[in-house]
């Protein structure tokens, strides 16, 4: 077992990576709230604007925060599209097909941006200014200020989507939404603008997250796009309903993924984290098979 | 009793009745056509993708058959692909046991594994167990990236890097055409096995439970049980495809079973069609020959990706029973269509415009 | 004979059935009570989907909640539905034969006992059609014969005569009546329809809020002032 020190260059980036994870499943479990999609399509939707904005900034030369902020709108814009035409048409129809559809979006995503920067000689990162500028140093390990800000995001979202949720008119209807959306509906509430705002929002957040992940990981779509097995492993552990659990949940995955890394014996199965944190959330959390015993029978 | 287009069962026997006999007439033409004909009229290329796309259908058909029939979704197929050619190839290599053996043994040992693994995940259902599907699937890829696939080499686990060991094929079918008709041979078995059991108890225990899970316990139907028994037969199938693929191949590498190749098998069955068996077929074809196509066409590798996810969109929304369903009766509209402007336009007997 | 000993049933803050004791004793036996009674949940706890709180129940003599759902069936409960259940795909005979298969009938009396069923509820059509292209009045005779056939000892029929026009309902009515004398299985109907439970049912027992208000036979119960009470909901009738 090693000793305590190698573990501590890990938890800076697990914090951070967990503050991420955060992020993104904030955005999905609102979502879900919302509109019953979990959104599987999150990270390839985070990868398309950031490979966007590396196009911007390498071949177009733009100043790196127009293009980050086109990152972040095309995230919000592209998950906007996909829920205007797909929320409405698979509304009525189970959480199950719902969250398949957006699977085939995820890959009608990949294939595209496989297609437009396919060429793998190039190494391309997303580098922000704060890469570099240390935070703080706690005993010889130091902390970017990009690690804080990542994991500060992953915080004020979480808290600021609990408040938005209680407190704001939409926050409000967006919760109604998520109880019954025909009620909802008939209360005069403008179903269609708030799963857009829903939708929007979340896709925001995407654009955000796959920023800071390109940062703090790797600019490659194809891992970006998987990335998302660990916010929807946060996310099941919350049953896809707290969102403090969200945040609790994603930054222990952060810290845990990271903290194996120097743990020799299973370093090289380091990648099954996620996927076995996932599978524990799943058959221990996520329980819920339930017949329905409402007048007109079952189911 | 008279038989009108379905089974009818006289004692022990069972009676086929005409509208059948034509479909198995046709069957059999097809068959004979692909195992003699084809091999003959194709090139090598094709023959190899041939294979392949007979192997994958195989796969499908144990997918289809989890989601069209008990109503489960798995994402992870592939990974249970790569563990029966993970055993396949590890009883070539290290054994000489015949090789229907070793395909037997390869539907085995996956159905064993398929079943210990399904048995907790059938405590969740719906979204939550295509979800557990696919992290299955991404945790047993992972495993395979550090123990690779036998190749020939010492130990359990039987990979040496630098080793340039092949897996074999059966004595009686070494060259590709002769190992192409071998895979049809056992995918048209594996098929049959399925079909059989769709006809008979444990098809209609399916059915009622794809229905309505309590409606099928109400009926005595240990649902449980049959479940498995649904995990157990799709494991089996999709375990002897694997062992036809290492002997297909000659050697595997872990990165020809990523993750998204499970999420993609999943979407060209959807596409193909889940409730019937042809779907199984089409979706074979849909994985390998559009893009052996594509390759030959000069059109981007990518795009069958973008087109399976196109697919996948287009008939949960609005066939979601597949092609394999739709094409029938969208053929059925289409021949009414014309049949009726065919009226319009030819002046009838009685003059009538 | 059925008897249920002090039943009880809470579900998340409702307590759908209320420390319910009473007997069915043989033939058709009704069981009504207004909207929310209980009674639906009655049979979810006979079936199996529902775990009492407490209370037992015995029938035969065989203690029914200690088996499994899917071994009721064996034991020989049989049930229907209020949404139709007969699985679409597959044709009458298979529906039915389905439920024989996994009953503790023997596999060589099937055709005879299967066929048998289908001509008792006088369905029409070819047993070999599809179910899926049977209209209501077919689909609820399909549910019957299911749950008819083999050696049922006890069947729960939940709101048969629901959506279906008068001429249907009498024919219906003939079928469950004879139920009991054919098949020797004890019958529990449960619908709205009083002039069905009228004509089949020789003794009626009737929920309120998860309770018995009241229990006999049928003409004497559905003229009681309690009963007539709990389903207009006035004081003064």
């Amino acid at each position: 077992m090693p000793s305590w020190s190698s573990f501590q260059p890990f938890i800076p980036i697990g914090l951070a990576l967990g503050g991420v994870y955060a992020l993104s499943g904030v955005g999905m479990v609102v979502l879900y709230r919302a509109t019953g999609v979990l959104n599987l399509a999150y990270g390839a939707i985070g990868a398309m604007g950031a490979m966007i904005s590396w196009s911007m900034i390498n071949n177009a030369g733009v100043p790196q925060g127009w293009a980050y902020v086109v990152a972040i709108l095309t995230g919000g814009f592209l998950t906007l599209l996909y829920g205007t035409i797909f929320g409405s048409v698979l509304a009525a129809r189970d959480p199950l097909v719902k969250a398949v559809a957006t699977l085939g979006f995820a890959l009608i995503l990949l294939g595209v941006m496989t297609l437009l920067w396919s060429n793998s000689n190039i190494t391309r990162s997303i580098t922000f200014s704060t890469d570099e500028s240390t935070a703080f140093t706690l005993s010889a390990v130091s902390v970017s200020w990009t690690q804080v800000l990542a994991f500060a995001f992953g915080l004020l979202v979480a808290v600021g989507a609990t408040i938005f949720l209680r407190v704001t008119k939409i926050g409000t209807a967006m919760r109604a939404l998520a109880d019954d959306r025909e009620i909802t509906a008939t209360l005069g509430v403008p179903v269609r603008r708030v799963e857009a705002a829903a939708w929007f929002g979340s896709g925001l957040i995407a654009g955000i997250s796959g920023l800071l992940l390109a940062d703090l990981d790797t600019l490659d779509p194809s891992t970006l796009t998987f990335l998302v097995i660990f916010t929807v492993a946060a996310a099941l552990i919350a049953r896809l309903r707290s969102i403090t659990l969200t945040f609790v949940a994603a930054v222990v995955i952060g810290l845990v993924d990271n903290l194996v890394t120097p743990i020799n014996s299973i370093t090289n199965y380091r990648d099954m984290t996620p996927f076995v944190l996932a599978i524990i959330a799943l058959l221990f959390f996520a329980r819920g098979r339930q017949y329905s015993f409402a007048r007109g029978g079952i189911r | 009793m008279e038989a009108t287009g379905v089974v009818t069962r006289v004692g022990s026997s069972v009676r086929v009745s005409r509208g059948e006999g034509i479909q198995l007439a046709v069957i059999a033409a097809l068959l004979v056509f692909v195992l003699v004909g084809l091999p003959q009229l194709l090139s090598l290329f094709w023959i190899d993708t041939s294979t392949s796309a007979v192997v994958y259908a195989v796969a499908a058909l144990g997918v289809g058959l989890l989601v069209g029939r008990v109503g489960m979704v798995s994402l992870g197929q592939v990974a249970v692909l790569a563990l029966g050619a993970w055993v396949g190839a590890k009883f070539c290599l290290s054994t000489s046991l015949p090789y229907p053996i070793v395909l037997l043994m390869s539907g085995l040992i996956t159905m064993v594994l398929g079943v210990l693994i399904g048995l907790p995940a059938l405590r969740v259902s719906g979204l939550y167990l295509a979800l557990v599907t696919l992290m299955l699937a991404g945790a047993i890829t992972v495993v395979l990236t550090v123990t690779n696939f036998p190749n020939g080499g010492k130990g359990f686990l039987g990979y040496d890097e630098n080793y340039p060991g092949t897996i074999r094929r059966p004595s009686i079918a070494t060259s590709d055409p002769a190992f192409f008709r071998y895979s049809v041979i056992v995918a048209v078995v594996m098929f049959a096995l399925v079909v059989w059991h769709l006809r008979s108890k444990p098809g209609r225990a399916w059915a009622a439970i794809r229905q309505s899970e309590p409606a099928a316990l109400t009926a005595g139907v240990n649902v449980t049980l049959y479940k498995m028994w649904a995990f157990a037969l799709a494991s089996f199938v999709t375990g002897v495809a694997g062992g036809l693929l290492g002997s297909g191949a000659g050697k595997l590498y872990t990165f020809q079973f990523p993750t998204s190749q499970s999420v993609i098998l999943f979407a060209v069955v959807l596409m193909g069609g889940i409730y019937t068996v042809w779907g199984a077929v089409l979706a074979g074809v849909l994985l390998w020959v559009l893009p052996a196509l594509f390759t030959i066409w000069g059109i981007d590798s990518q795009l069958p990706t973008i087109l399976f996810g196109i697919g996948v969109l287009q008939v949960l929304t609005t066939a979601p029973a597949g092609i394999a369903y739709q094409f029938p009766r969208d053929m059925a509209k289409l021949g009414k269509l014309l049949y009726r402007l065919v009226r319009r336009f030819t002046p009838s007997a009685s003059g009538a415009s | 004979m059925i008897e249920i000993k002090n039943l009880t049933v809470h579900f998340g803050g409702v307590i759908p059935l209320d420390d319910l004791s009473l007997t069915f004793e043989s033939g058709t036996c009704g069981l009504i009570g207004p909207n929310g009674a209980g009674k639906t949940t009655f049979f979810n706890v006979l079936s199996g989907f529902v775990s009492p709180t407490s209370g037992s129940v015995t029938a035969y003599g065989d203690d029914l909640l200690s088996m499994a759902h899917y071994r009721r069936a064996r034991w020989g409960l049989r049930r229907t539905f209020q949404t139709e259940q007969a699985i679409e795909e597959l044709s009458i005979y298979e529906n039915v034969a389905m439920i024989h298969e996994h009953s503790s009938s023997s596999r060589s009396t099937r055709r005879t006992d299967v066929l048998g069923a289908i001509d008792f509820v006088g369905l029409e059509p070819n047993p070999n059609s599809k179910v899926m292209t049977l209209g209501a009045r077919d689909r609820r005779l399909v549910e019957i014969a299911r749950a008819v056939v083999g050696k049922p000892r006890v069947v729960l029929l939940d709101e048969p005569a629901a959506g279906l026009p008068d001429e249907e309902t009498e024919h219906l009515g003939s079928v469950i009546q004879a139920i009991p004398g054919h098949m020797g299985a004890l019958v529990i109907l449960v619908d709205h329809d009083m002039s069905l439970v009228s004509a089949c049912c020789a003794k009626t027992a009737v929920l309120d809020f998860g309770a018995l208000i009241a229990s006999g036979p049928t003409a004497e119960v559905l003229r009681d002032e309690r009963v007539m009470r709990a389903y207009l909901g006035t004081e003064a009738v």
